[in-house]
């Protein structure tokens, strides 16, 4: 899973976000380091969405201007928490390597 | 015009590069969201944020966008395939000149016939040669589109070219014109390479999906 894929997803994963939520979220997330653009956003939603891990919750007129609310699907809730497991697996076994000494972590 | 006026129709402008079904049901939501990222005061779209709205539009009309990483980078190897065939059409105009001359210096005494023989081999290389970037423009489409008969369509492509390599090996190509041989050779490379990414696992699916 690409690193921009992750993060949309863990920005849902707390609850339906729409598309300027979820740069905020992502860039929160990754502590400012990943800011998301319209394009490569609105590429990432579109492909989600065909791969079934999110879909449109609702959508809001705010000033006029349409707000589309995403959420995670429940096979995007397993797909992220697969990911994410892998990744501490990872991280663990690097940081144990790194600091044999200190056991876990 | 107001600045924000101004600002959401280049926008517009810039959004109007997508495809149609994407734009109908995305675009007020994506202009939403560009200009709530926009800066106060800001008139124009910045260079980054376009280059981004243009590559994910080129990304969605050639179908890519939900093409897995394997079918992308096969796709960008048939377009690279292509640049490098627009290389060696440009070097075979420029230096046909110095070939022939390079060709007359080694035989000399060429007959009447073998001369117009060489001139055929020119143009038909010059005639065929954009027919083969036609080609690999052509399967770098269809494949990023995800139709299995592309897929094997381009196999069977390479297929072709391999022989090729091997008749020309054969022939000696390698003793008289070893440049025209390396050059088959990368293209080939570059070729066998995007068919094997295309028949990767993780290029199965998207195949599946699409046909």
């Amino acid at each position: 899973m690409q690193e921009a894929s992750f993060l949309i997803l863990t920005a849902l994963a707390a609850g339906s976000q729409h598309g300027y939520g979820i740069i905020s979220q992502v860039a929160g997330i990754s502590g400012g380091r990943v800011r998301l653009r319209a394009g490569t956003l609105y590429t990432a939603l579109d492909r989600l969405r065909a791969d079934g891990l999110i879909d449109v919750d609702r959508e809001e007129v705010v000033d006029n201007r349409l707000r589309r609310y995403y959420r995670l699907t429940p096979e995007g809730g397993q797909r992220l928490a697969a990911e994410a497991a892998r990744l501490q697996a990872n991280a663990t076994a690097a940081l144990t390597r790194l600091n044999p000494g200190l056991g876990v972590v | 015009m107001s600045e924000s006026a101004e600002l959401e129709r280049a926008y517009r402008r810039l959004v109007a590069y997508y495809p149609r079904s994407f734009r109908r049901e995305n675009e007020e939501e994506i202009l939403t969201v560009l200009l709530a990222t926009g800066r106060e005061g800001q008139r124009r779209p910045g260079f980054g944020e376009s280059a981004d709205l243009v590559k994910g539009a080129l990304r969605m009309r050639m179908g890519l966008s939900r093409a897995p990483r394997t079918v992308l980078n096969a796709v960008r190897l048939m377009y690279l395939g292509a640049v490098a065939e627009v290389g060696v059409l440009v070097t075979l105009v420029l230096t046909e000149g110095s070939i022939r001359a390079a060709v007359m210096h080694r035989v000399p005494g060429l007959t009447a016939a073998q001369l117009g023989s060489l001139n055929s081999v020119f143009i038909a290389e010059t005639v065929i040669l954009p027919f083969v970037i036609a080609l690999w423009l052509w399967m770098a489409w269809t494949n990023g589109k995800g139709n299995d008969w592309a897929r094997v369509a381009a196999t069977v492509c390479c297929a072709f070219c391999t022989v090729g390599m091997i008749v020309d090996m054969a022939d000696g190509t390698a003793r008289y014109a070893p440049a025209t041989l390396l050059a088959a050779a990368v293209t080939w490379v570059i070729g066998l390479a995007a068919i094997v990414l295309l028949f990767l696992k993780q290029s199965w699916p998207y195949y599946a999906r699409q046909s």
